[in-house]
């Protein structure tokens, strides 16, 4: 009797919950899925077909050759691999200066990293496309590269501090103790150390840059520039969808993110857990 | 020899990097000079033309008119950007104020009276009189956009324009035997008729979400027949007619049409009428495509929106969309040549024929496709009816759009959720045009 009432707890809170959310998450993927292996025909067609009848992976072809994905997605793969590169760099030797040395103002430091966050976006267009005109790089991606970073940095320098504190710091004077340079005893203690915060941070940053849609747009003047969430949504006209090519170019933009999590679920996991406890 | 490897491995990333940026870089740098450089007129010559309603449907057929253009015009190319259409206007407006605007740009009418008092714009009535296509394009498209700039000077040049009215649904009008709408009373009684609860069937959907303000302002006015200002120069948003069409046609939302019509924007409307959910929907004869790929043909038809009690259409003036050159353009001459030929009888009706839009150069009116096409010549109909009304928003309103876009949208859901009395919001529509033209005639004397 215990144990029929303990199976029937879990189910109703564990199982069940948990199946609820799934679904809830999974469905809109599932009918991304569908759509894009359905021939235009079909996708409208009453009633609703929930697997393909006739698949087809023509949707793909169109997406990736006739609408030009392929450029979309090279274009935001340069700007988010670029970007995750130099925020790393920036926000783990920033983020180690904050955590390690007490200087004047520091404080003060934090909070205008933090009020940095709170300037809609929206605001900065106007002005960053002025300045960027103005150097020449209006539809060139050091411009996304270089907005993208300045945006991400000061939140990705707090998120590596906070890695960076949970890594003792005897650690690092051990190794130094050892004969150690400083430079080394980060390289070979403190990095391997912060390697889950570094791909926290990095997966971060590189989901940011993959979707973000508006600066991109803004600051890109030619098509063979545009990144791919600009290309998405020029497949929707005021007057027409194709949804078959959105729908197939929507799950070309998710492999990436998808291929990411999977390598880094591990590591995100146990970074935004909080790294590596002293 | 660690710090050694650390060094070299920090170099070969940084130079990595820099090379791949650099590698980017350089495209664009070369662009840019030659774009300087094709500023000599007997040199191959680049324009840039942004597109302000991007989509599957409309890019190929831009394509196919540039590649037609550049075939006759061996010295000129036409860079085609299309932008989507949500974000077109900021896009522009960016553009504008950074100074980086492109050489011609497809612009909605709305825009043109803001883009020409922000001196964006190349006035156009030089070029346009002593070219051909003038005798060709409708006189009243032309002459609204003349109206409504500040100066009276014709900043675009209009290569399609548009008519509301309703997509009905033929097949199931016949099963139920009700005749079409052909007044608003009528159009009220069909919507009652047309519910069918056994097969989750409405007989209209309202669009309550982006964009609804430009239906209810259409359907208003068409129900009304009033102009938009009274000879004092008031404004009629809030007449009573207005108030009582308004309280009306919202009483029906949620309990005669779709509860999700609180957030129905164009794709959701048309999504309902397409798949087999309402037998109305309000829109304009853009929308044929989408209706041709998700319904049998002979089922579905266009037909003017109700007349008023008069027996009159209504149409708003300039519904259109032009072709505008921006002032920083170096190519003024190419560009106005590829503005004559997107207006040329070829041009236009190629683009007209495949985007479903009314064309504006009156030699097309005679191809074949218009006098085949059932939902083209019901808007001609409406616009060759002698006794149809024209009326004119104030589009040369700087805050016109965005009286639309921050009062009148949200005010529909507010009414439409029950929030607002359909007065208070037209008091409150009504109030903000009237303190904008206060202030349009103030600044500029009027």
């Amino acid at each position: 009797m215990f144990t029929a009432n303990k199976k029937v707890d879990k189910l109703l809170t564990l199982y069940l919950p948990l199946t609820m959310l799934l679904s809830f998450t999974i469905f809109p993927i599932y009918w991304t899925l569908n759509t894009a292996f359905k021939p235009e025909g079909d996708i409208v067609k009453r009633p609703l077909q929930y697997m393909p009848i006739n698949p087809t992976t023509e949707n793909f072809v169109t997406a990736w050759t006739n609408v030009g994905f392929a450029t979309f997605f090279k274009n935001s793969l340069i700007v988010g691999v670029s970007t995750v590169l130099v925020v790393l760099v920036c926000s783990t030797l920033s983020g180690y200066a904050l955590s390690r040395y007490q200087f004047k103002g520091k404080r003060s430091f934090m909070i205008m990293l933090l009020c940095t966050q709170f300037i809609p976006r929206a605001m900065m267009i106007i002005p960053l496309f002025v300045i960027f005109k103005n150097l020449g790089l209006i539809s060139n991606p050091l411009s996304l590269i270089i907005t993208y970073t300045a945006i991400e940095i000061p939140f990705t320098t707090i998120l590596m501090s906070g890695f960076i504190s949970n890594v003792p710091k005897e650690l690092e004077e051990a190794a130094v103790i050892d004969g150690c340079t400083k430079l080394q005893a980060l390289r070979f203690v403190v990095f391997p150390l912060l390697l889950p915060g570094i791909v926290a941070t990095g997966v971060f940053t590189f989901i940011y840059t993959w979707n973000e849609f508006l600066i991109a747009l803004m600051l890109t003047n030619q098509q063979s520039k545009f990144t791919l969430p600009v290309g998405l949504s020029t497949m929707m006209g005021e007057f027409s969808i194709n949804y078959g090519a959105l729908a197939a170019g929507s799950v070309i933009a998710l492999i990436p993110a998808v291929i990411l999590f999977a390598y880094a679920q591990k590591h995100l996991v146990n970074g935004m857990g909080g790294a590596v406890k002293g | 020899m660690i710090k050694k490897k650390m060094t070299t491995a920090f170099f070969a990333l940084t130079m990595a990097t820099g090379m791949l940026l650099t590698g980017c870089g350089g495209e664009e740098q070369a662009a840019t000079k030659t774009k300087k450089e094709a500023a000599k007129s007997d040199e191959p010559v680049t324009l840039q033309f942004w597109d302000e309603n991007a989509g599957p449907a409309r890019t190929p057929v831009w394509e196919e008119v540039i590649k037609r253009f550049e075939e006759k015009n061996p010295n000129i190319n036409v860079e085609y950007v299309g932008i989507p259409n949500s974000s077109a206007k900021s896009k522009y407006d960016a553009a504008i104020a950074a100074d980086d605007m492109p050489d011609i740009g497809s612009v909605q009418t709305t825009w043109l009276p803001e883009f020409s008092i922000r001196e964006a714009l190349l006035p156009l009535d030089s070029h346009f009189e002593k070219s051909d296509i003038s005798k060709k394009i409708n006189p009243s498209a032309t002459g609204v956009n003349k109206k409504i700039t500040q100066d009276g000077k014709l900043y675009g040049i209009p290569y399609a324009q548009n008519l509301d009215a309703l997509w009905i649904r033929t097949d199931w009008f016949e099963q139920a035997s009700v005749q079409e709408p052909k007044t608003w009373d009528e159009f009220f009684t069909v919507i009652e008729k047309m519910r069918d609860q056994a097969n989750n069937r409405y007989g209209f959907t309202i669009r309550g979400g982006a964009g609804a303000s430009f239906t209810i302002q259409r359907a208003m006015f068409a129900y009304s027949g009033l102009d938009f200002f009274d000879k004092n120069g008031k404004t009629n948003i809030n007449d009573p007619k207005h108030v009582e069409f308004v309280e009306k046609y919202f009483s029906y939302y949620d309990k005669l049409t779709p509860k999700s019509d609180i957030t129905n924007g164009y794709k959701e409307m048309i999504a309902g009428f397409d798949t087999g959910v309402v037998a109305m929907v309000h829109h304009n004869p853009g929308s044929y495509g989408e209706h041709n790929k998700a319904l049998p043909a002979g089922s579905y038809k266009l037909i003017p929106l109700p007349t008023t009690e008069k027996g009159q259409y209504v149409a708003e003036g300039g519904n259109a969309v032009n072709l505008a050159i921006f002032k920083s353009t170096e190519h003024a001459d190419e560009a106005w040549k590829f503005v004559e030929f997107v207006n040329s009888e070829e041009a236009q009706s190629y683009w007209n024929q495949q985007t479903g839009q009314i064309p504006t150069n009156s030699d097309v009116l005679d191809d074949k496709w218009v006098q085949d096409a059932q939902h083209i010549k019901t808007a001609f109909e409406v616009y060759n009816n002698p006794d149809t009304k024209l009326y004119e928003p104030p589009f040369y309103l700087p805050d016109y759009r965005a009286i639309l876009d921050g009062v009148v949208d949200p005010g529909v859901q507010a009414v439409m959720s029950g929030k607002m009395s359909a007065k208070d919001f037209l008091d409150e529509w009504a109030k903000a045009i009237e303190d904008s033209k206060a202030k349009y005639d103030q600044t500029f004397k009027k």
